[in-house]
Parts: structure tokens; C-alpha cells; sequence
């Protein structure tokens, strides 16, 4: 199926929803070809192909609104499947509606973050993947596991009003965990949108590097420390807020930023803003699932929170403009970018007097949105600092706090940012190194 | 798709993968539809409906594993992918440093499906909505006698149909409807809140919402929540013993017995996400637990939410036996794993679509039953906790080091439960949480969750449950 062919189901979709009265219809249709090699202990576990395509739909007719989706894309399908989800909306209640832009727009075709040589990477998948391996093995791992993905992604979409685009995105990623003697483990990634800016070696080499450092690791005590986060874990962290900041949370009762617009809720020193496209970002597109256009939106400036995610429902709520955030039912974030500081790596370690530095984590889970109050396990190296010298690594320990007081103990971020996206991080992440003052840091009893 | 026409697919793209050079060649036609509705706040969200179906291929090849997957049902395209996954199997050979090695389990042919009184496809809108406007009905408006400014609510029915066919005889066909149920509920009271994650689902029809008592379970959640924001006092900081609900009782049963006994973590196959294991190969025989401690997982559970009675290998599903009075019994495995260790599988090996590989899952993971009555539990605690339901929890990747933070929790004095106590902290070792087991009651329940595993990530319908289970000589954290 070609770029052509999903304009084609479009185009059937929103005709047949229109021929049925509808008074608003969106059709996205999708199509993506990932390949994966997955690795451990050194050796190929499996090699993934997965090439799908799928059609979405919203239809709202009298206040009355649904989304449906099916992969079953031949003409008559698509027909039958456009008149039974508008039949099935007779038996549904009105809801908060806010109709789609009565003005047609239409995008050119975005290849904004679109590499052709990651179109069809199959074969180069396990060569890199015995870089990352042979790096981290050079770097003092003796075994490591991991994951490489490529893949290509085109959606187009269509509205009744007339919006329409395309838009096409690659992608190649990597996360691999090296470990070594007495349990050490270090980890390493790399996620680009095309092949040059891709490092297997260097992630390969922090993996490695981490494992052997973490070969005499022992548990911390417990207490309040000041921690240094590296862009991976404080990606993890900076996209809970994130969602935080979708109107959909605040309304549902599940976020720590209601009622804290134009209020502080971080440290001065620290911003974010959400891309809708941006070099060197995974994620994102053109256009939203309304078929607003996105943009750039400054969620937290200077410490401040500017605002939440829209989309069309939620916007109108709020009395404001959607932010080019749809999902249907709840606005998200595409790329999201904490701003940089001005501290190199090396001086905010010499300015730890009793600190843990942590380079990975995952498992953060939350005792209550609304709060904000969550804790995390870290996991690969970590390291006691003292006296601003790494003296020992750390192992067995688990980090807590909420939300604000966390953002609001900023101290120092570091010049260099790095994009993250990992299996503990959905939303690509621009994020530098973070220096943290008060964390609470447990140790389990037994 | 006709069933016919998804055999002939399945049975094309095993003969094709095989006629490549493929050793060993599986293909599953999975299709899937779902109808789903969302309260926010009272307020409709719009609805949600979704059918898929697909062909996805694994095959062995040159010692190597290989997987594709497409929904583009074209016999055509199904050749080619077929073809592909040999390929590219072939293509990683050269990295293996220990080649696939499928053990010899019986093919199973079958058809399948549990029970249902009334067809999950029965599931409209009108009818989905109703149900949530009953459990609006008692939770909005401060009727549990607290404001409850944030209840999201989420009902669904949905119905997996598979078609599983392999090169060593297996035909299995299976049908897995489900009803299942998720709720956020937000509570204030004075300017402190409250928040619990609510899930319950079995397979089955439609009257899995009675046969769960969902409306009044959500209901009496919601007045808890009002009790402990009202009356709910600082936790003991001396030692004492715990008493984990069915609930806390399942979560501690999944995260660190379930998973560290997943035969692939041992392996160390999902060592760069999921994590590995504090258990090794060599494992089993070890003891870990105090002789009260014994912990299954069980796929044949009738009505679970769980329930796979023929694994995605086309293995027989059965009871496993994970900790059996305190020592380490039994690993989940599939063929792959079971192949590597030189053992037969159990037939855990799950795929949540078309478009995901089989890989090793729990199914209902449980505490076993003791024969003390709950009553009897409380009786044997002279000053503890009892730990009733969970807000905050997580565990390390080699699964050693745990935490469960409590939301109604009471004080036990003297065998009798005293005042509710806030917000406790279980923070806990392994084998310190299973060496601690002192007696179990009777009395089973179960909650259903989803649990998350592998990459692309498969998020997996569970069960998870037990009893009372008594802990003795416990420190607590608060929050």
C-alpha cells in the first residue's frame, strides 16, 4: 500500500460518513514496516518484521461522538464498518463537543523526520547490534542484552471540512544493559530519526562502562540526598509532568498542576516546551488528530506553569485555543524539550558535597496523581559522590518524592542535552542532566 | 475473516516458511474486537470501537528465531512475509552463540472456549454506558459519604479469536471473550486526597459485571476511600506482624514470584527491559520461603481473566506449582526455554496480538490457600497491619526488592482490628517477604490487572490473588 492508497481509504471513509449526515468526520489512516533484532548474553534472540496498516475514525453527529479503528482495509469493509459506527451512535448520549475547523487546511507532505535509509534497515540491523556488543564487551560488560529497532511510518489524514496531509517519520533506536561480575549492570541507548546521527558504539561503550563500574556496588543508607539525574532517568520524571499538563488529567482529578496555572511549580531555572516536529524528534507530525496544526508549546517557562495541552473538547472547556495536542479523547505531547543550563557534567559532580548520581531507572509508579507523589527504582550505575569525587557505586535502593517539590529543587542543569526514548520514556525527550537537591532515598527491610 | 479462510492462511504461510528452509514454522491468525465506553466525571467520553485481525509467522531457521507479522491478508503477501521471516533468521544466524533448541511437547489439537451466558458482542454502547451510570449513581455527589471531584471510569468487552497451527501437528483454534472494568477515583476531604487505581474483569459474557459484584465493589472502594482521609492515623514504626489482604497478597504472588520465575528472565532474555532475575539456572531446589509460603499460577482457572487452557505453542496449558513450601519448584516456560534447560514446557507462552511473538506470561498468579479461617489469621497477631488494598508499588529488575504502600489499612490489637492507619509502607526483600509467611487463610479472592512484558511491549490480561497471609516480625515505612 503507497502514500496514494491510504488518501484513497480516507476519501471512502469520510464520503460514506458524510453521505450518512455526519456533521463531523476524521480519517487517519496509517502504515508502518518496523523491523527488530533483539539480543542478550551476546547472541540474536529474535529478529522482528511488522508491516500493518490501520484506518481510525471519529464521527460526531447531534453532540453524539465516536472513534473506531480497524485494519481490515478493503473497499467493501471500510464502507460496512464507516455505516455500522454511525449506527451505533443512536444509542449514545450527547457529550462535550466542540466541532472540527470549518476551514480546510491543507498540509503539503511532511518528511520532516525522514531518513530513506532507515526505509528498509533488515540488514543492517544485526551488524549494528554487533557494534553495540563488541563496544560494551571493549568497555569491560561480559554479556549484554538489548534491542534495535527501524521502522518508517506514513499517516495521512482527511476531515469533512477538508483538511487534509501526510505525513512520513523513521526511526532507529537502541537500548542496551551490559552486565559484569557481582551483579554490575550499566546501560546504554541511542533513538535518532535517521541512520548518521545513530551511535551503537557509544552506547555500547556506556553500557559496558557502567557494568564494570558497578562490580562492587553496595546499598546507601537511607536519607535525604541531593541526586543527579542523568538525561535518561529525568526524561522518565519530566514526562509524568507532562501528562500532567493534558487538560484531559487536570479534569479527570489526576494531576498534580490543577489549579497551578501562571503559578510556580519548578525551579526557575527550568522549562519545557512540547514540539509538534523538531530535529532530531522521534515523535510528532504536522498535524494532530483533529487536523490542527501543531506547534511549539511552552508548558513550563522559567519555573512557571504557562498552561495545559488542548485539544478541540478540551479547549473549549477552557475557554482557550486547542495547542495542536489531539487525541480524541485526551491532548499529549509529541517531542518534548527541557531547556538547557550552563553547568558542564564534571562541575556539577565537584559541586555534590554527599550525593548519588543515577543513570537509569524504571518502575516509577505513583501513590497519587493529584499529589504528585511517586517513587522510582534505579537500576544500572549509580554512585556516591562525595566531597564532589565519585567514592563508591550503589546498588539496592529505591528513589521517592512528589512531583513539585522535586521540579522545585532544580539546581543545576547541565549544557548538554541528549534525546531519550527507551522503553521507560514513550515520549522522545531533549533533556540535559539534572541536579536534584532533598530526594528520599529507601532501602528495602530483610 | 472466515474461519476456513484464516486455517487456509495459516496453514499457507507454515508451508511456505518451511519450503525456505525453515526447520520449524507456527503461524497464528489472531483477530480482535472491542467496544469500550468512558465516564469522565459523569460525562460521556467518546466511544470507543476496534476490530483487527492478522497472520503472524515464527520461525526456526538455521538455529535462529525469526518473526513477521502483517494484516494484509493477501495469500501473496502472506508468502513473501513468511519467506521474509526466514530470511531474516537466516541473516542473524551468524550472532547466535547458542542456537534455538525446541523441546519435544505434545501438539494439541483443539478447539476451545469458556463459558458465556450472555456474548460479549451483546456489548452496545447503550449497554456499556448503563453499567458505569449505576456505579455513578452511588459514587457522585458525595454519596459514599466523601466527594469524589474525579472518577474516570472505563468499561469494556472485547473477543480474541486465534487460529494456531505449527509444523509439528498442532491445530488450535480458540475463542477468549472478556469483560473488563477500570476505574480512577479521586477523593478529597479537607484539603487532603486520596486516589485508588480500581480493575476488574474475568472472560466470559456479559454478566461478568454481577458475577464480580462490580458495582457495589467500586461503591465500597469509594467509601473507604472517605474513611481514610477522615479517621486514618500514623502507622507503627515497631516491628509487627502484617496481614496481606487477597490483594496484597496477589501483587507480592506476581511481581516477585511470577516474574523471576518467567524461564526467559532466568535466561536472560528480557535482561535489556523487563530485567532479569535474582534466580539462576540452577535455582530450583532452593529454598526461599518459610514452609507456609506456596505460590502457583494457574491458566485452567475457569472465568479468569487469565484463562488459556492452550498456550500460543500450541502446548497444553496446566497449573504450575512456583513456590512449593518455601522452596523453588517450578519455572514458566516455553518451548524455547524448556529446550535450554532440557525440560518439557507448560505451556506458558502467550501473544496478546497477531502482530507480538509469543513470549513467556503468567496467567493467574496466586497464593495458595491455607486452612485457617480469616478470622483465625487476625487471632494470631498480638500487634500488626493489615494491609487491605494498594496505591503505590514497584520492584527492582532482578525482582529482590519490592514496596506495596497501602491505602485502607488498619491496626490489629490483640487479634481484633482496631482504627484504620495511613498510608503504610511495605517495603520489603523477597526472601525476607516469603521467609516471614507464618499462616494463610481459607478464603480466596482475585483482582484482575494487566501486566507488561517484553518489546515491543505486550500488556497481558492477569489475574492476581490469595488470601489472608500472615507476616510475622515486620518493620513498616510510612509515607
Amino acid at each position: 500500500m503507497n502514500t496514494m492508497d491510504l488518501d484513497e481509504l480516507n476519501e471512502t471513509a469520510v464520503s460514506a460518513a458524510k453521505r450518512l449526515g455526519v456533521d463531523d468526520a476524521v480519517a487517519l489512516s496509517a502504515r508502518t514496516a518496523d523491523s527488530m533484532i533483539r539480543f542478550a548474553n551476546n547472541s540474536a534472540t529474535v529478529v522482528n518484521r511488522v508491516e500493518e496498516a490501520e484506518l481510525t475514525v471519529y464521527l460526531a453527529k447531534d453532540r453524539r461522538k465516536a472513534i473506531a479503528s480497524t485494519s481490515n482495509l478493503e473497499k467493501a469493509a471500510v464502507l460496512k464498518f464507516v455505516r455500522d459506527l454511525f449506527a451505533s451512535m443512536k444509542g449514545l448520549p450527547e457529550s462535550e463537543y466542540a466541532p472540527l475547523p470549518e476551514r480546510p487546511t491543507r498540509f503539503s507532505p511532511s518528511r520532516l523526520g525522514f531518513d530513506r535509509k532507515l526505509e528498509d534497515a533488515d540488514d543492517q540491523l544485526p551488524g549494528l547490534a554487533k557494534t553495540a556488543i563488541d563496544s560494551a564487551s571493549s568497555a569491560g560488560g561480559k554479556r549484554s542484552a538489548g534491542v534495535i529497532s527501524a521502522g518508517s511510518g506514513t499517516i495521512a489524514i482527511l476531515t469533512s471540512a477538508g483538511t487534509r496531509g501526510t505525513d512520513s517519520r523513521t526511526a532507529i533506536t537502541l537500548n542496551i544493559r551490559s552486565f559484569a561480575e557481582n551483579e554490575g549492570s550499566g546501560h546504554g541507548l541511542s533513538c535518532s530519526p535517521c541512520l548518521s546521527d545513530f551511535d551503537p558504539e557509544e552506547a555500547g561503550r556506556r553500557a559496558g562502562e557502567g557494568a564494570r563500574s558497578m562490580r562492587e556496588a553496595s546499598e546507601p543508607e537511607a536519607g535525604k540526598y541531593e541526586v543527579l539525574l542523568s538525561p535518561t532517568v529525568a526524561s522518565n520524571l519530566v514526562e509524568t509532568v507532562a501528562g500532567a499538563a493534558s487538560a484531559f488529567s487536570v479534569d479527570a482529578g489526576t494531576s498534580y498542576l490543577a489549579e497551578k496555572v501562571g503559578k510556580e511549580v519548578a525551579a526557575k531555572s527550568f522549562s519545557l516546551t512540547d514540539h509538534g516536529v523538531t530535529g532530531g524528534g522521534l515523535g510528532g507530525r504536522v498535524f494532530d488528530d483533529e487536523g490542527v496544526k501543531t506547534r511549539s508549546n511552552k508548558i513550563i517557562e522559567s519555573g512557571v506553569l504557562l498552561g495545559y495541552l488542548h485539544n478541540l473538547t478540551t479547549a473549549k472547556k477552557w475557554k482557550v485555543k486547542s495547542t495542536g495536542s489531539a487525541g480524541f479523547v485526551s491532548p499529549h505531547p509529541w517531542n518534548l524539550e527541557v531547556g538547557a543550563g550552563d553547568a558542564s557534567y564534571e562541575e556539577m559532580v565537584k559541586g555534590m558535597k554527599k550525593g548519588i548520581i543515577l543513570t537509569s531507572n524504571w518502575y516509577t509508579r505513583f501513590k497519587n496523581y493529584r499529589t504528585g507523589e511517586f517513587s522510582t527504582v534505579p537500576r544500572d550505575g549509580a554512585y556516591l559522590v562525595e566531597g564532589g569525587r565519585v567514592v563508591k557505586s550503589l546498588k539496592g535502593m529505591r528513589a521517592g518524592d512528589d512531583l513539585q517539590r522535586l521540579f522545585s529543587s532544580v539546581r543545576l542543569l547541565s549544557k548538554k542535552r541528549e534525546w531519550i526514548q527507551w522503553w521507560e520514556v514513550d515520549t522522545p525527550t531533549l533533556c540535559p542532566w539534572m541536579l536534584i537537591e532533598g530526594v528520599t532515598i529507601t532501602r528495602a527491610y530483610g | 475473516m472466515g474461519s476456513e479462510r484464516a486455517k487456509d492462511l495459516a496453514e499457507l504461510a507454515v508451508a511456505t516458511a518451511r519450503v525456505a528452509g525453515a526447520a520449524y514454522a507456527e503461524a497464528r491468525v489472531q483477530s480482535t474486537w472491542e467496544r469500550m465506553f468512558v465516564l469522565k466525571n459523569g460525562e460521556p467520553q467518546p466511544s470507543f470501537f476496534g476490530e483487527g485481525y492478522g497472520i503472524g509467522i515464527r520461525v526456526v531457521s538455521k538455529g535462529a528465531l525469526g518473526f513477521a507479522a502483517t494484516n494484509s491478508m493477501a495469500r501473496s503477501s502472506i508468502r513473501e512475509l513468511a519467506r521474509k521471516a526466514v530470511k531474516l533468521a537466516d541473516a542473524s544466524s551468524q550472532y547466535l552463540e547458542r542456537p534455538v533448541l525446541l523441546d519435544d511437547s505434545k501438539p494439541v489439537r483443539r478447539r476451545w472456549a469458556p463459558p458465556e451466558t450472555r456474548k460479549v458482542e451483546d456489548a452496545d454502547a447503550e449497554w456499556l454506558r448503563g453499567v458505569l451510570l449505576e456505579i455513578e449513581g452511588r459514587i457522585a455527589d458525595g454519596r459514599p459519604g466523601v466527594k469524589l471531584p474525579g472518577r474516570l471510569l472505563y468499561l469494556g468487552a472485547e473477543l480474541e479469536g486465534r487460529y494456531y497451527v505449527n509444523s509439528d501437528g498442532a491445530r488450535v483454534e480458540g475463542r477468549i471473550p472478556r469483560v473488563g472494568f477500570a476505574g480512577s477515583l479521586t477523593a478529597v476531604e479537607g484539603g487532603a486526597t486520596a486516589q485508588r487505581f480500581i480493575q476488574q474483569g474475568e472472560t466470559g459474557g456479559l454478566e461478568v459485571v454481577k458475577r464480580v459484584k462490580l458495582v457495589d465493589r467500586v461503591e465500597e472502594e469509594a467509601k473507604a476511600m472517605g474513611r481514610v482521609l477522615k479517621t486514618a492515623e500514623k502507622p507503627p514504626r515497631d516491628e509487627v506482624d502484617v496481614v496481606l489482604s487477597p490483594e496484597l497478597s496477589g501483587i507480592a504472588a506476581h511481581e516477585s514470584v511470577g516474574h523471576p520465575q518467567e524461564a526467559d528472565r532466568v535466561l536472560g532474555r528480557e535482561g535489556a527491559q523487563a530485567g532479569e532475575s535474582y534466580l539462576k539456572e540452577d535455582s530450583l531446589g532452593r529454598k526461599i520461603g518459610s514452609p507456609e509460603a506456596n505460590v502457583s499460577d494457574d491458566p485452567t482457572l475457569l472465568h479468569s481473566n487469565g484463562f488459556i487452557p492452550v498456550d500460543d505453542e500450541g502446548v497444553e496449558a496446566k497449573k504450575r506449582f512456583l513456590i512449593k513450601e518455601g522452596v523453588i519448584n517450578e519455572f514458566l516456560q516455553n518451548r524455547t526455554t524448556a529446550g535450554a534447560f532440557g525440560l518439557r514446557s507448560n505451556g506458558a507462552a502467550r501473544s496478546v496480538s497477531f502482530d507480538r511473538e509469543p513470549i513467556i506470561r503468567m496467567s493467574n498468579t496466586f497464593v495458595e490457600p491455607g486452612d485457617y479461617s480469616t478470622e483465625e489469621v487476625f487471632k494470631e497477631v498480638r500487634h500488626g497491619v493489615f494491609f487491605k488494598s494498594f496505591t503505590e508499588w514497584n520492584i527492582d529488575d532482578k525482582r529482590l526488592n519490592q514496596r506495596y504502600v497501602a491505602l485502607e489499612a488498619y491496626l490489629i490489637e490483640h487479634g481484633e482490628l482496631r482504627g484504620l492507619v495511613k498510608s503504610p509502607v511495605l517495603e520489603i526483600t523477597t526472601p525476607k517477604l516469603w521467609g516471614s509467611v507464618k499462616a494463610r487463610s481459607k478464603h480466596m479472592d482475585f483482582e484482575a490487572a494487566n501486566c507488561g512484558k517484553g518489546d515491543p511491549m505486550q500488556s497481558a490480561p492477569v489475574w492476581t490473588g490469595g488470601p489472608e497471609t500472615l507476616l510475622s516480625g515486620i518493620r513498616l515505612g510510612s509515607r
